[in-house]
């Protein structure tokens, strides 16, 4: 088992070579965190789709398909449910951010909407990110490292190698680094999404093997369910507490789950990326091209035959499929697994170092901070971050995975602010903190994590995960729009702070729309609403007979669900191109972005108030921790 | 010395495509040594052509040529490859199918260099890239 090793230094040479040479090109600590604001669009467009993909495709995508068929058709369209958020967004995030010369998510929200409670929440989305959500593909990674090196490393060996590795290139290089390595990343995530698929098919025989096996389960009334969406809603109380008929994957749960995703794309994460580009440029391509096009064809095909392979024969999943072939391709596609999760993992972790320095710290706590000392502080935190989603890995496996179930759907609340800034103005500051808040509690409430919480407090709630088959991202969406709406409406007369008034104005002068986009308004609309509907939405059980013929065969010569998908791939790929350039949403701007420079301000000593923040924060610490034990000791469960 | 933007860009494709052709194609030449099916090997060579067509376009797109670092890495692999290969024929190690598809790699990869060479500097350039002037006839010659 050589190839394993010799792989694994290559990478990690790689690795560290882009990092030093990231190191010298920011000065050290110059432009540690947003690379000068200069990544090429071509290498955003490529990391923001390597982000996406990570190592989710193959370890969750694959895995749900493998185990559960194509009833949770939405997987298959994730390819466009991530492109989605992309065209309405990054376009104008970064026009704004470029405007108030902001390079994070929770500094702008801090500038925008003046809220403290928006930034600490942004900051713990981020943290959530960082040590949760990658540390749980990090751990599915380790685990497979210590079965493909016959014994040699054991799963806490490896998890440890790779977060070494991961914290080595992510304080030397920072952000440079991230997008340098990271274009290399997503590339080689990619060849090992289109390798695993081209291996499962080898192994199955070939895609009429496939299809005949997919056929023969479908013919099975044990297992034929796997092929359907089974209806459009169930009223179950959800995982744990009663079982929904037949099974779980009904459209409103692929609805959800694609809303989920849609999360990712609104995450401190991305849109570091996003404000870290020097050009807006690469968006309406990178959407449309990469994201939507190319990723999209990877997750409706390579997706689908690893998990309809796995399906088949359930020892094809990823592990056995990796160790059925010779060690040089095993080693190959494992590191691009890898790549692509230290991708993500390096810029969840990166950017939750800033959001807790730069944009918590920093501003509240000891604004006399150096650039040089706030870099280093930075570094040293994302060391302790590393080291606990190690720790996690190996000790609370089961709380790691609570924890990284709540990144996506809290992320999804995000949507309220940035809609708010970027497209809905009459969406007030009280309205979208409130609302923020709900949905965040909605989440909490529909989770594992947030249900055992209340337990273990003595609150047993008479739902479990997902109850009627929905999602948490959307429970909290829905609960978090409502409140936006109903407390908009009291509060329209509240004003704005000087940069959020500045913002609106720059934006609306400036993108107002040609009479062309007025015009194509209505059309816009009516596309985006029906793809939705019939891709990720209701529509989903149509997919189920669409493509079989009167005498039950499959028209398209595979499982009708995944026709189905394949055909609102197409769909959404025109969709997307069509937002993108025909409606001028990510096309590029053909504006010059003037720096805003806000009114000059006497400034007073902070250090007083500073100190009486971090006396009260400890407080706040003592009193709630004290609050907590109490509460455990007095309701809890033995 | 500190790289300017687009050779960076520049690198950071040429590092994709051999992470991703490159070692692609060493997979599928190896694969095709241990089966014994001598395609098979042919197949990963070409994808190793394929790997070095992609090298070459991306040094036409960035107007430039292969760097003195890749050259000598490239030229050290390949001594060093075609070193083991010598010495596992003449141990006796191979099969004919092994032995064909050494072959194949090392014939196609020096016609190829050949070719390129010829193709990027004409046949007397191609030469003096490697035919060393004393000091004093290039002075002379100046």
């Amino acid at each position: 088992m050589i190839w394993l090793p010799l792989y694994g230094l290559f990478y990690a040479a790689a690795t560290l070579y882009w990092a030093r040479l990231s190191a010298r090109e920011n000065g050290d600590y110059q432009s540690f965190f947003s690379a000068a604001h200069g990544l090429p669009p071509w290498i955003s467009a490529l990391v923001l789709a390597g982000a996406s993909i990570s190592g989710w495709a193959v370890l969750v995508g694959a895995e749900e398909i493998g185990r559960n068929g194509f009833g949770l058709a939405a997987v298959l369209q994730a390819g466009v449910a991530l492109a989605l958020p992309g065209v309405i967004f990054f376009k104008r995030i970064w026009l704004l951010g470029r405007h108030l010369r902001i390079s994070s998510l929770p500094e702008l929200f801090r500038a925008y909407w003046q809220s403290e409670f928006l930034t600490a929440f942004t900051a713990i989305v981020a943290v959530l990110f960082a040590v949760a959500f990658a540390g749980l593909q990090l751990s599915a990674l380790s685990k497979l490292l210590a079965r493909l090196s016959d014994g040699a490393l054991s799963p806490e060996i490896a998890a440890t190698l790779l977060g070494l590795l991961l914290f080595g290139y992510v304080v030397i290089g920072g952000m440079r680094a991230i997008g340098y390595l990271g274009a290399l990343q997503a590339l080689l995530a990619g060849a090992a999404l289109i390798g695993l698929a081209a291996f499962s098919l080898i192994s199955i025989g070939g895609a009429s093997a496939l299809n005949a096996g997919l056929l023969r389960l479908a013919a099975d009334p044990a297992t034929a369910g796997r092929f359907l969406v089974s209806g459009v809603v169930h009223f179950t109380a959800g995982v744990g507490k009663q079982a929904a008929a037949g099974h779980e994957g009904t459209a409103l749960a692929s609805l959800s789950f694609a809303l989920a995703l849609m999360g990712l794309q609104a995450s401190p994460m991305v849109m570091k990326v996003v404000l870290s580009t020097s050009s807006p440029r690469g968006f309406a391509a990178g959407q449309t091209w990469v994201m939507a096009g190319a990723f999209g064809a990877m997750f409706v095909f390579c997706m689908a035959v690893i998990g309809a392979g796995e399906l088949i024969d359930p020892a094809l999943g990823l592990a056995g499929l990796l160790t059925g072939l010779s060690s040089w391709f095993s080693a190959w596609l494992l590191i691009g697994l890898l790549a692509g999760v230290q991708l993500m993992a390096g810029l969840a972790l990166l950017s939750a170092g800033e959001s807790l320095v730069r944009n918590i710290y920093k501003p509240l706590f000891h604004s006399q901070l150096s650039r040089r000392d706030t870099v280093t502080l930075t570094r040293v935190l994302i060391g302790l971050l590393v080291v606990a989603t190690v720790l996690m890995q190996v000790l609370t496996p089961v709380t790691l995975s609570m924890l990284a179930a709540l990144a996506l759907p809290l992320s999804f609340q995000l949507w309220t602010p940035l809609l708010g800034m970027t497209w809905l103005r009459w969406i007030t500051r009280p309205a979208v903190v409130t609302g923020v808040g709900f949905g965040a509690a909605a989440v909490l409430l529909t989770e594992p994590f947030g249900i055992s919480l209340l337990s273990y407090l003595g609150l047993d709630l008479p739902w479990g995960r997902n109850p009627w088959t929905i999602h948490s991202a959307a429970w909290g969406m829905a609960t978090n729009v409502a409140v936006t709406l109903l407390v908009s409406a009291f509060t329209q007369r509240r004003g704005f702070g000087e940069a959020a008034e500045e913002a609106r104005r720059f934006l609306f002068d400036e993108l107002r729309g040609s009479a062309r986009v007025r015009a194509l308004r209505s059309t816009a609309w009516s596309v985006s609403l029906a793809w939705v509907f019939l891709a990720i939405g209701p529509g989903l059980v149509f997919g189920n007979y669409a493509f079989i013929d009167a005498g039950g065969r499959w028209v398209l010569g595979l499982p009708s669900l995944w026709g189905w998908a394949l055909s609102m791939w197409v769909a959404g790929l025109g969709l997307v191109w069509f937002l993108s350039y025909k409606m001028e949403m990510a096309s590029p701007p053909a504006v010059d972005v003037p720096s805003y420079t806000p009114r000059p301000k006497l400034r007073t000593s902070q250090i007083e108030a500073e100190r009486e923040r971090r006396r009260n924060f400890i407080i706040t610490i003592a009193v709630g921790f004290s609050l907590a034990v109490v509460a455990a000791l007095s309701f809890g469960q033995p | 010395m500190k790289q300017t933007g687009s050779s960076i860009e520049r690198s950071i494709l040429i590092f994709a495509i051999w992470a991703v052709l490159g070692f692609l194609g060493l997979g599928v030449f190896l694969e095709g040594m241990k089966t014994d099916i001598w395609l098979v090997s042919a197949c990963g060579v070409s994808v190793i052509v394929l790997a070095f067509v992609a090298h070459i376009t991306v040094n036409g797109v960035f107007d430039t040529g292969f760097s003195a670092g890749e050259t000598s890495l490239g030229l050290g692999a390949y001594g060093v490859l075609g070193f083991v290969f010598v010495v596992s024929a003449a141990g006796g190690s191979l099969t004919m199918a092994d032995y064909y598809s050494g072959l194949t790699l090392f014939g196609v990869l020096a016609a190829g260099f050949l070719a390129y060479l010829f193709t990027r500097h004409g046949l007397r350039g191609a030469f003096s890239r490697f035919h060393v002037k004393p000091m004093d006839k290039r002075e002379a010659s100046l």
